[in-house]
């Protein structure tokens, strides 16, 4: 498939995606949304860059090597922060009590350890989804 | 410190699975040896948990000091610790066979995927048995029956695709009733801790019985197709004889058994005896119980394939387990529970030395057993030692624990149901007795003349003569676990 008019619009659009994602991914602990839905709108925007513009400069972009890294380092950066809980108040994932700052309810830089967790949780489903389609394409092509 | 344990545990597991897929650049040898030291740790753990608990009793462990209302909690007790110390022993075994076995079918470069499944599926098992709270095991479950589906699946075949997706979409269907029940409870109740649940149920009850029949329905059909209770156990022959010989030990030995003791949580600790008597689940257990039995054990004489056998095997197996927890006795219930061991081990047993003798003679079928124990006689002996476990030969498990349920029939006043459980060890011997006669007693001077040339690495004998040992010691001294098991189901009356 060669389209210039859907290239060009995938080229612009996808950045605006992506920013979206982190934005929601951000404010998991404000409003709707959070690690699962944004790092989806992430991996979205990367399977419409497959679409377009075909897997082999999909892998270039995001390769199984990063993926799967990502994909480990999701969860990683999410048992690291429960433990962080675990040993500094003796009871895997607490937030307040273990020293996280509390911040101003309602403020972006509030909620404690809730938005690493987010973060941690967006890299997980943005690189499983875009695994999973990856795996998907390739066994059609076989 | 001991209170962390149990998320230790589960941490060791789940990171064990994330750090595998890191390593990849570097020496396989590495990782393998990684595996092998976080599963001694989560045994060693697990057994001074279990030592813990039986010493000083239960405790909680609330995730981030949230009260058991809004939080998650974990409750750690005689029947979680004693279970979680049964599947790490039983998966360390199979672990170190499974190092030498890449041949059967799985890719070199899914062999480390393997290992990932593996952690994964056991990060969930021990979850389901900590965990306190009805959404939480659901979520385990969720983990559990996907991550089985995709190690019966790793081998890229025709069959194993046909037999995942069929294990795969009945596992739904079981998944989403047993998350509808959960609904259905938490719309009466407004708890999911297994605790609050049961004492709001206790004062209710009269009051939403249609709800409650509705819920207890849902949820025991749904972990019943899991756990492969009689009619609902098409799914399972065909995925456990597919897969690879470990996946099947796991699966037979350990998985399907969890499910069965999510129904135990259910029934004894979530609805209570009164609910459990007055909808007359007793009975249809028992008849579901003893037709598995008498079915599973048909259903595999018909069988070519030794593993499609031992799976129809499993099948009148677990019959037993339902029939023993039907009976709703504290005799019942421990001849159940020993019975789930000693199947686990029997069971691992039959399916690793099978996978042996397939590694080495990539023979599958029954008809190419004969002659097979003068080529590999250590192999076929574990066999044979599995096969008399399951008709229940004195001096192995498997008697001890048709012994306690025949007793345990017979005080619940149920002659009927000792019958079908002798008819079912007959059965038994009409299936089993045939290999092992055929491997060793024919009397073929050819075979003789083969010297025992059993070239197979020490690594994978020496796991299964650890469980033909371990059948014949449990056989001999019952009582090294029975003390256990018997303060085990203290818990749950």
């Amino acid at each position: 498939m060669n389209d210039t008019i859907l290239k060009s619009i995938t080229r612009i659009i996808v950045p605006f995606i992506q920013v979206y994602g982190v934005f929601i991914i951000l404010h998991g602990h404000l409003s709707p949304g959070g690690g699962f839905s944004g790092g989806a709108l992430i991996g979205t925007s990367l399977i419409l860059f497959t679409l377009v513009f075909g897997v082999k400069k999909a892998k270039v972009k995001f390769s199984e090597r990063v993926a799967e890294i990502s994909g480990s380092a999701g969860i990683i950066i999410y048992v690291l922060v429960g433990i962080v809980g675990l040993v500094l108040a003796g009871s895997f994932l607490t937030n307040i009590e273990a020293g996280f700052p509390a911040g101003v309810a309602g403020t972006l830089m509030s909620a404690g350890m809730i938005p690493i967790i987010m973060i941690g949780i967006g890299i997980k489903v943005a690189s499983t989804m875009i695994t999973l389609f990856h795996t998907l394409v390739e066994e059609e092509v076989r | 410190m001991i209170e962390q344990l149990p998320i230790i545990n589960l941490l060791l597991l789940l990171g064990t699975a994330l750090i595998i897929p890191l390593f990849k650049k570097r020496p396989f040898q590495l990782s393998l040896t990684l595996c092998f030291l976080v599963l001694l740790t989560v045994l060693v753990s697990s057994v001074f948990l279990l030592i813990h608990v039986l010493e000083y009793g239960e405790f909680y462990y609330h995730f981030g000091n949230h009260e058991n209302l809004i939080g998650i909690e974990f409750l750690i007790d005689a029947f979680s610790a004693f279970f979680t110390v049964f599947v790490a022993a039983l998966v360390l075994v199979i672990y170190l066979y499974s190092w030498k076995d890449k041949t059967e079918g799985i890719e070199n470069k899914e062999f480390g995927r393997y290992y990932i499944l593996l952690f994964i599926l056991l990060f969930s098992i021990f979850g389901i048995l900590y965990s306190n709270d009805l959404f939480n095991t659901y979520v385990f479950i969720e983990i559990l029956s996907i991550t089985s589906c995709a190690i019966i699946s790793i081998k890229r075949k025709k069959e194993t695709y046909t037999a995942a997706f069929r294990y795969v979409m009945l596992n739904e269907i079981a998944s989403m009733s047993y998350l509808l029940g959960v609904a259905l409870i938490y719309m009466i109740t407004g708890h999911l801790n297994l605790e609050r649940v049961a004492t709001s149920l206790q004062s209710i009850w009269p009051l939403y019985s249609t709800n409650i029949i509705i819920a207890i329905g849902f949820m025991t059909i749904g972990v019943g197709i899991k756990a492969a209770i009689f009619p609902f156990h098409i799914w399972l022959p065909d995925a456990h004889a597919t897969a690879p010989s470990t996946s099947s030990a796991i699966l037979s030995g350990i998985v399907v058994k969890i499910y069965i003791l999510v129904l135990v949580k259910l029934l004894f600790r979530v609805f209570g005896m009164e609910i459990v008597e007055a909808l007359h689940i007793k009975w249809i257990m028992l008849i579901l119980g003893s037709a598995g039995m008498i079915m599973g054990s048909i259903f595999a004489i018909a069988q070519k394939d030794v593993k499609r056998m031992l799976g129809y095997s499993s099948v009148a197996q677990i019959g037993y387990i339902i029939l023993g927890i039907g009976l709703f006795t504290e005799a019942g219930l421990q001849a159940a529970f020993f019975h789930i061991i000693s199947h686990g081990i029997m069971k691992a047993a039959l399916f690793l030395s099978v996978g042996v003798i397939i590694y080495y003679k990539h023979v599958q079928k029954l008809k190419d057993f004969e002659g097979i124990g003068y080529q590999m006689p250590i192999s076929m002996t574990v066999f044979s030692f599995g096969a008399l476990g399951m008709v229940g030969i004195p001096l192995t498990s498997g008697f001890i624990s048709k012994f306690n349920l025949g007793i345990a029939v017979i005080d619940a006043n149920l002659i009927f149901f000792l019958i079908i459980i002798i008819l079912s060890g007959l059965l038994n011997v009409v299936y089993y007795f045939p290999i092992v006669i055929s491997a060793f007693l024919k009397d073929n001077k050819e075979m003789q003349k083969i010297p025992h040339i059993e070239k197979v690495p020490n690594i994978m004998l020496i796991p299964i003569l650890t469980l033909g040992v371990a059948i014949v010691v449990l056989g001999l001294f019952p009582n090294l676990i029975m003390d256990i098991i018997v303060s085990v189901v203290a818990t749950l009356f």
